[in-house]
């Protein structure tokens, strides 16, 4: 049995299990779900320790090149004089995914540690929980275009009902909100994808294929087809190859999300609770940075040279628009969602660079803020659960109360805001050196980036200022004196390995940069002789 | 090591790292087993940089004037960059980890006495922290570390400051300091990005080590070349020339250096952090916001010296000369002990960006290294002051500010010792014969001179600028002199009955201040009391031109500066002993604009920070109103096109149904009449049409 499918279809086999048990067991659930994540990420691990590094194992537009392949003839239909369709079974990893499939195994540990202040329709919640881990592991793995929408969509089913069942007050507006936008996005992505198939050929057998690999070679493309390179087509007067990145760029730029597309995040992640929170902020925004990485630069190269200037800018206003957004905020949960926009946009920055540097930042700064603000939506979650408010004027000196928490809460600001020793430093510092390096974006572009460093500090210190620090102010009094009581060992137990990892990748990135480098270079390369 | 060192090489290298290691040791210590309530911490970080001090000793003895050491250790990789990590010992490496190590000790030892037992633990954690990044910051070598532990010593600096963390005061202090800290560290980091993305490395030594890139590159039609040639390869990895980039980006990273200077050793116009920063414990300011840190932008400057030209080095000395000069014209009127030391620190840096500027750079870091002791020392004896204001107004329960000077008076007899390394502190600060401080300030103005020669009128300001200040420091330390040791407790003149405890306190206390103060004096540095020239330090960095002591600047510079200092301190004594009204009145313009500090922070505060909030909140409005809002109008649309459709539904096609429907019964029911069942009604009916049918007929 292949790893890789195996660490996808686990979650959906408790989730079987979890289906079949009478609600008497409902105590259970999470518990078998803990199993559940615990094995993906010995799963994970495995594949992490097994993955081979060096040239040879660059990925990306090598199909021999990628690593844990499982493929499997899927959909075969005859369709006569016009050939036979064929859809397969086919993941794989490469450097661009087995860090994100890693980290999403962690993150997702401690949304099930997080999933513990659920306390209605266990079974409901923990079973669309597994379903929608097991779509975002397909996602990360899935080398067939088809596979990878399917995937795709399946995430949006869960998170619609996550949101809009286990919510907070206005859940329904949000979940609406959420699922329409992402769907916006992606039925167009539906309509590149079936262009795509019907231009590319798979050169062995003749077929029109959802290959991913194959759609980045540009001699599989037919002549006359939509997305051909060799004669230009048109739609509505412009290039379609034009137009098919920029559908695809829109769709996970909503995921991203990009600046002026990311007004669902913001409700979403107020209203959703707090394990959902961690999974939206944690994987799914991954997904689009990833997809933008793989499928629009990876099948579309020539114009995302050509468009490099505008994802770019998007870049930096994404960065300087969600810090100075967060800056204005004074829910807590909204504050980081914003910082999440604002951290979010380096990425892009980096990928838009297209420079070994920029490319290998944007993948830290992924994994990094993968990490980071799991930690910072499960401390919101700490005091939402314990009084119900987190609005940063309710509450003052939470540094004496809560001494350990307020620690925890210090190292997750100061490792986001960028402090050397953390992640996230390496990640941005990287993704602004490749911005600067790169002949294809203008420099001032990666000095207006370092600006959102600057503030970062001032919205996260002016946070740990008014809450946590000072003298002990509480809007409740003394009820809620009581009720903030410290953490307990679950609380801890999700905490720590998230500050660990932060200080270890920030101290030692080499753990992930080198597993990512080879794809990152043959990445560059592929880009540079599109 | 990367690079083969030889055996005596790797083992000064080991020495170093151990240096550098220790306070980290300490600090995991401390921060692991938090006994809270005992002395331990305090004794196991103080044993740990003591040990530091040894092996800095033991390093500096080995490299000072000899050879350099550069050994080094790949990190990690990035694309094809390798990211290397590893130590440069040089001269200034070598100075500063001893001079940091040295102050530290008897920091260290005043603090075991001068903080609480229980909140000894944070302390010492937090300290060894610093010292830790410090000691790191100056011997690594490579411009991802440097900037690493620049942050992380600001971020030390933070929790230092906002070490009594539910004042408000204190936590305001440190979020600004970290703030404005930020500023400078983005300047860092954009002029870092910049010199990688020119020259492919982050290697200091490669870059401005002898020999470096920099030396290499020019300037030429407006383009900033990195090099001619290839670069010799240097680790096996060759730097080929590329085309340049515009030379606009050469000021930038300029600018970038010259942010981040400014912030960290607080200068015009990123200084105000530091007065604010004086929140924290003391004896914190003394290591850290006078000795240590603040002179890290020094240390910075003397690392990339090699990338500045002419244009950039005078506006160097000009940002020097002016923070010097208005950093001390607003020490004068200042009330609160450590602020006046603050600003006189902000000034006494503002001498030595200048010296860099003017370049004097043996006598910046000469300067950096006597100032250390002073600064230091001096803030030790203002602990002791405070400490024992604070011990009278807890006795008297008063509601006064332990810190404020105009409370005291007439300390000399109370604390003697203090009183004495006090004295010995200001004497350096002004730069009297004999002290550390005539030896290194005093070059630094006669260079100015020497400096200004032959240029133009504008640049004479400022050598003379320079001297204005020296005088002013010698008023405001007279002030601090006698306001403090001199005339009567003014306690005792407002309340009669006040009790009065006080004393030197403990040998924790007295012998850091006695260290301190024998290091104050010229000894240690030179044999010659009176020729900067003869200093060891000075010549460890001197280039040879400036041995010689041909312009007369040598004698009448530091004759005439003493002269006048010595009156001014007079008029001091006379203005605040004998109380003769000679001083400006508390009225005008210039007194409120020194005693409201420029008004600088104030414009920040109101104007800046302000502005960036409300901007952010309007960014909001816009994120509600204008980005959510057309999301609002596009639901709002498709909400009225499904009304519309929904009433077309229902009105038109469904209507039409009915209609044919409704129609179609009504004709049903009209001929349903006819079926009644009765046979007259059916002949009735044939009739009828048969009847219509002829009529028809007839009638077409």
């Amino acid at each position: 049995m292949n790893i890789l499918t195996l660490l996808i279809f686990t979650p959906a086999l408790f989730g079987l299990i979890i289906l079949a048990l009478p609600s008497s067991f409902r105590a259970s659930f999470k518990y078998i779900t803990l199993l559940a994540t615990l094995l993906q990420v010995g799963m994970s691990a495995f594949m992490y320790l097994n993955f081979k590094t060096g040239a040879a194992f660059g990925g990306i537009n090598q199909e021999s090149q990628y690593q844990f392949v499982h493929k499997l003839p899927w959909i075969s239909l005859n369709l006569g004089t016009v050939g036979k369709m064929q859809i397969d079974y086919f993941v794989g990893a490469d450097g661009m995914s087995i860090m994100l499939l890693v980290m999403s195994a962690i993150v997702m540990v401690i949304a099930t540690l997080a999933s513990w202040e659920i306390k209605s329709n266990l079974k409901g919640y923990f079973v669309l929980f597994l379903l929608l881990d097991m779509a975002v592991m397909g996602v990360f793995s899935a080398l067939d275009f088809f596979l990878f929408y399917l995937f795709y969509e399946l995430m949006l089913l869960p998170l619609y009902f996550l949101i809009g069942m286990w919510g907070g007050v206005r859940r329904e507006y949000a979940a609406i909100k959420f699922f329409l936008y992402t769907l916006f996005g992606s039925v167009f992505m539906l309509l590149v994808m079936v262009g795509l198939y019907l231009s590319v050929t798979d050169p062995a057998t003749g077929n029109h294929t959802f290959n991913i690999v194959q759609m980045m070679n540009p001699a599989n493309f037919q002549k006359y087809s939509v997305f051909g390179l060799a004669v230009p087509q048109t739609i509505f007067g412009i290039s379609a190859r034009v137009v098919g990145f920029v559908v695809l760029f829109v769709a996970f730029a909503i995921k991203v999300p990009v600046v002026p597309l990311h007004t669902w995040l913001p409700d979403a992640h107020v209203e959703a609770p707090t394990p959902v929170s961690i999974i939206l902020a944690g994987v799914l925004l991954k997904i689009g940075g990833y997809g933008i990485i793989r499928i629009c630069m990876g099948i579309f190269p020539e114009v995302a040279a050509s468009c490099a200037f505008w994802l770019g800018l998007l870049g930096v206003v994404s960065i300087l628009y969600g810090a100075l957004n967060a800056l204005a905020q004074r829910d807590l949960k909204r504050l980081i969602a914003y910082s999440s926009v604002s951290h979010m946009g380096f990425v892009l920055l980096g990928v838009a660079s297209q420079t070994a540097e920029g490319v290998s930042g944007a993948m830290m700064q992924m994994i990094s803020h993968g990490f980071l603000s799991s930690m910072l939506f499960f401390l919101v979650g700490v005091i939402y659960n314990r009084v119900h408010d987190r609005d940063i004027y309710n509450f003052r000196g939470l540094a004496t109360l809560m001494p350990e928490y307020a620690t925890y809460v210090m190292i997750a600001f100061f490792a986001s805001l960028g402090l050397p020793g953390f992640s996230a430093f390496v990640a941005e510092a990287f993704s602004l050196a490749g911005a600067f390096k790169s002949t294809l974006i203008p420099h001032w572009m990666a000095v207006c980036g370092s600006v959102g460093i600057l503030l970062s500090a001032a919205y996260f210190l002016w946070t740990l200022q008014r809450m946590f620090f000072g003298k002990e102010l509480l809007k409740g009094g003394e009820i809620w004196r009581t009720a903030l009581t410290k953490l307990d060992v679950r609380e801890k137990a999700a905490l720590l390995p998230l500050a660990l990892l932060a200080l270890i990748l920030g101290i030692m990135p080499s753990l992930a940069l080198d597993k990512i480098n080879d794809s990152v270079l043959a990445f560059v390369q592929f880009l540079q002789h599109k | 090591m990367h690079t083969p060192l030889p055996n005596t090489d790797l083992q000064t290298t080991y020495y170093a790292l151990a240096a550098v290691v220790l306070p980290f040791v300490a600090f995991l210590i401390n921060f692991m087993v938090s006994s809270k309530s005992s002395k331990m911490s305090g004794w196991i970080s103080t044993g740990a940089v003591l040990m530091s001090a040894v092996l800095a000793a033991m390093v500096f003895a080995r490299i000072w004037n000899m050879q350099q050491i550069h050994g080094q250790q790949l990190w990690f990789s990035i694309g094809e960059t390798p990211v290397y990590a590893g130590v440069w010992l040089n001269n200034l490496s070598v100075l500063m980890l001893l001079l940091v190590t040295v102050v530290a000790v008897p920091v260290h030892i005043y603090s075991t006495a001068y903080i609480k037992t229980h909140e000894n633990n944070r302390y010492f954690t937090y300290l060894s922290l610093f010292c830790f990044s410090m000691l790191a910051l100056v011997v690594v070598d490579s411009m991802v570390l440097l900037y690493a532990f620049w942050e992380l010593v600001g971020f030390s600096s933070y929790l230092l400051i906002g070490f009594w963390f539910t004042r408000d005061s204190a936590v305001q202090a440190n979020k600004k300091a970290f703030i404005m800290n930020r500023i400078g560290d983005i300047g860092l980091l954009t002029a870092i990005i910049i010199l990688f993305a020119q020259y492919h490395t982050f290697d200091l030594v490669q870059l401005f080590g002898e020999k470096g890139l920099l030396y290499t590159s020019t300037i030429k039609d407006g383009l900033w070349l990195p090099s001619s040639s290839i670069v010799p390869p240097h680790n096996g990895w060759v730097i080929y020339g590329s085309e340049g980039i515009s030379s606009v980006w050469q000021y930038v990273a300029f600018t970038g250096i010259v942010l981040a200077v400014a912030a960290k050793s607080a200068q015009f116009p990123l200084h105000t952090w530091l007065p604010d920063a004086m929140e924290g414990p003391t004896s914190v300011s003394a290591l850290i916001h006078a000795a240590t840190m603040v002179a890290a932008g020094v240390f910075l400057l003397g690392r990339v010296y090699p990338m500045f030209n002419t244009t950039e080095l005078d506006i160097l000395a000009v940002i020097g000369c002016f923070t010097a000069f208005m950093a001390a014209t607003i020490a004068l009127t200042q009330n609160d002990l450590k602020r006046i030391l603050a600003y006189s620190t902000i000034s006494q840096l503002g001498y030595m960006i200048m010296a860099m500027g003017i370049n004097a750079y043996s006598s910046s870091l000469f300067h950096l290294a006597t100032h250390a002791f002073f600064k230091c020392l001096l803030f030790l004896c203002a602990g002791v002051i405070i400490h024992e204001m604070q011990h009278i107004k807890e006795e008297n329960e008063l509601d006064i500010d332990p810190q404020n000077i105009l409370y005291m008076g007439g300390l000399r007899k109370k604390l003697p010792v203090t009183f004495v390394a006090c004295v010995v502190g200001c004497l350096a600060l002004v730069g009297f014969p004999l002290t550390s401080g005539y030896l290194s300030k005093d070059g630094i103005l006669i260079q100015s001179f020497e400096w200004a020669d032959g240029r133009s009128a504008m640049f004479r300001l400022v050598p003379y600028g320079i001297m204005l200040t020296s005088c002013l420091t010698a008023f405001y330390v007279a002030r601090l002199i006698f306001k403090v040791f001199f005339g009567e407790f003014r306690l005792k003149e407002i309340l009669p009955n006040v009790h009065l405890h006080v004393s030197d306190g403990g040998w924790q206390y007295t012998l850091p201040l006695l260290f301190l103060s024998l290091c104050s004096l010229f000894p240690l540095f030179s044999i010659n009391p009176v020729a900067y020239e003869h200093a060891w330090l000075y010549q460890g960095f001197a280039p040879s031109n400036y041995l010689a002591r041909e312009s007369a600047y040598h004698m009448l510079v530091p004759i005439g500066i003493n002269i006048a200092s010595v009156f001014v301190a007079y008029w001091a004594y006379a203005v605040y002993i004998q109380e003769r009204k000679l001083v400006f009145p508390q009225t005008s313009f210039w007194f409120r604009l020194s005693y409201h500090q420029w008004y600088i922070d104030i414009f920040y505060r109101n104007v800046i920070a302000n502005a960036v909030v409300q901007l952010g909140k309007a960014l909001f409005w816009v994120d509600r109103s204008v980005v959510d809002g057309l999301i609002e109008l596009l639901t709002k649309i498709t909400e009225m096109l499904a009304a519309l459709s929904a009433w077309t539904d229902r009105y038109i096609v469904d209507g039409t149904l009915h209609l044919i429907a409704a129609t179609t019964s009504a004709i049903g029911n009209f001929f349903r009449g006819f079926q009644s069942g009765k046979i007259q009604y059916y002949l009735f009916s044939m009739l009828a049409v048969i009847l219509a049918v002829f009529i028809i007929k007839l009638l077409i």
